[in-house]
């Protein structure tokens, strides 16, 4: 038998409703009405917050923390925003926190190759088609940064599974990765953490980096 | 640099896993949650589940053990075996799949394809094709390898990468269930015709095969169920012994 090298381990969940300890922060998953939530809802619990799954857009008007997720295509997504743009566009602006992962933190841009409605324009600049012959980019890739969200995190490798990348014309990228050109695969801005790999798809590694972005949230609240 | 996965492959039927699994030890064997978790901890990139049986009451079965899994492991998980129609195809992502793959409706019906990936995103549609050797070339198969379609395998993978697949389940029936190694000619014409990633599968036995898919073809991906199920090598033994043999992975 050869030793399993990596093994994976997951933070424990906390209780927090024992006496004494803070309530778990409410985070609130967009519901696109496409794909696959349980992943990230679970992994967010895990990673110590309560997370709830908002179909109706309306209610993340006064959540404290806002997720995008990464499901889905780009319209579909920013179509189904669309009607509270400006307002989830000031409540970024003023410092919400809020986490984007890949079709999520796209539609956080002011548009898309890959769509035609506009995105949030949260983040100046837009998305575009990679340039690789070989799209989408599907499987583990390292991320190299030495950005906060990543202390303690042992494995640089990440799950990522996209064909746009991010461009953003402002100086938020805080990690990269390398797949046929170098793209941004960590960005940030206020309270918003953009990533275009899949934290809740990524192991062990994902879970710390998620557990990261609950604690801080935790202490800026 | 993107690694080369690894993807453990549980046949599912009736909820349950039917291939012979032969762990020694471990709670839970033949409960695809649980064998899926222990891939997941050996390393496994991924968890394909395909399922095995069409009757319609083993279909929620089916998304009842999905959704189970989803909240257990945190690697992708492709679902294959079944998919009918886009609506299949939305009922297992909302079940907590990842990917799901396609295989016969996509021969009958390509435009499937388009309208998944339109929907869903390419990301998460797989074609799965299966693939039997003729004198020089290859044809596809459907019905669970049942019927053949005149139809070149190669012709087929540069069809569905143009309608917006984003990855080919690359089968040879000839090596499937051997244990003598992946059809390596197969696997390196399609996955140098294609743009999109291949996963190989079929014929998987030692570590060397894995290697060898690896180092001989394009193959972004191998796929092996019994080596594991069997118990014959973990997921972590292939790793270690591609890393060994300077293979990037995980």
């Amino acid at each position: 038998m050869v030793e399993i090298r990596r093994s994976v381990k997951y933070p424990e969940s906390n209780d927090s409703y024992r006496i004494g300890q803070r309530p778990k922060v409410k985070v609130s998953i967009v519901d696109y009405g496409v794909g696959n939530l349980h992943s990230i809802r679970k992994a967010l619990e895990l990673a110590g917050a309560r997370p709830v799954i908002e179909s109706n857009v309306r209610n993340l008007l006064d959540s404290e923390v806002m997720i995008f997720p990464g499901v889905g295509a780009f319209d579909p997504a920013a179509e189904k925003l669309e009607p509270y743009k400006e307002i989830i566009l000031d409540r970024l602006n003023a410092g919400t926190p809020c986490l984007g992962i890949c079709i999520g933190t796209h539609i956080l841009f002011e548009k898309s190759e890959e769509g035609s409605i506009p995105g949030l324009g949260f983040m100046k600049g837009k998305v575009e088609k990679l340039h690789s012959e070989k799209v989408p980019h599907i499987g583990w890739n390292e991320v190299t940064t030495d950005d906060k969200y990543f202390s303690g995190v042992e494995s640089p490798y990440f799950y990522f599974a996209h064909s746009y990348k991010a461009n953003p014309e402002e100086d938020i990228v805080k990690g990269t990765t390398e797949y046929y050109e170098t793209f941004p695969s960590i960005m940030r801005k206020k309270n918003t953490v953009a990533v275009q790999f899949h934290p809740e798809k990524s192991g062990a590694s994902g879970a710390i980096f998620l557990k990261n972005f609950v604690k801080f949230i935790e202490e800026k609240l | 640099m993107l690694t080369k996965r690894i993807i453990p492959c549980l046949d599912v039927t009736d909820g349950k896993v039917v291939k012979g699994v032969k762990f020694q030890n471990l709670k839970g064997i033949g409960y695809p949650p649980d064998l899926a978790h222990i891939y997941e901890q050996q390393g496994a990139d991924e968890i394909t589940f395909l399922d095995i049986t069409a009757s319609s009451d083993a279909r929620e079965t089916l998304l009842n053990i999905v959704e189970k899994t989803a909240e257990k492991i945190f690697v992708p998980l492709t679902v294959g075996g079944g998919i009918r129609s886009k609506e299949d195809m939305r009922s297992a992502l909302k079940a907590g799949a990842d990917k799901v793959s396609i295989n016969t409706a996509a021969v009958q019906n390509p435009s499937i394809i388009s309208e998944c990936a339109e929907e869903f995103g390419s990301q998460c549609v797989v074609v799965a094709i299966d693939a039997k050797k003729d004198e020089d070339s290859w044809s596809v198969y459907t019905h669970g390898g049942r019927n053949k379609i005149e139809m070149d395998v190669v012709d087929w993978a540069q069809k569905v990468e143009d309608l917006g697949a984003g990855e080919i389940l690359l089968t040879s029936m000839d090596a499937d269930g051997t244990t003598d190694g992946y059809d390596l000619k197969l696997t390196e014409k399609v996955a140098d015709q294609v743009n999109i990633p291949v996963i190989a599968s079929g014929g998987c036995g030692t570590l060397e095969h894995i290697y060898e898919v690896f180092s001989q073809t394009n193959a972004s991906a191998a796929l092996a169920a019994s080596i594991f199920h069997y118990g014959t090598y973990t997921v972590s033994d292939v790793k270690t012994y591609l890393r060994d043999r300077g293979v990037l992975v995980r």
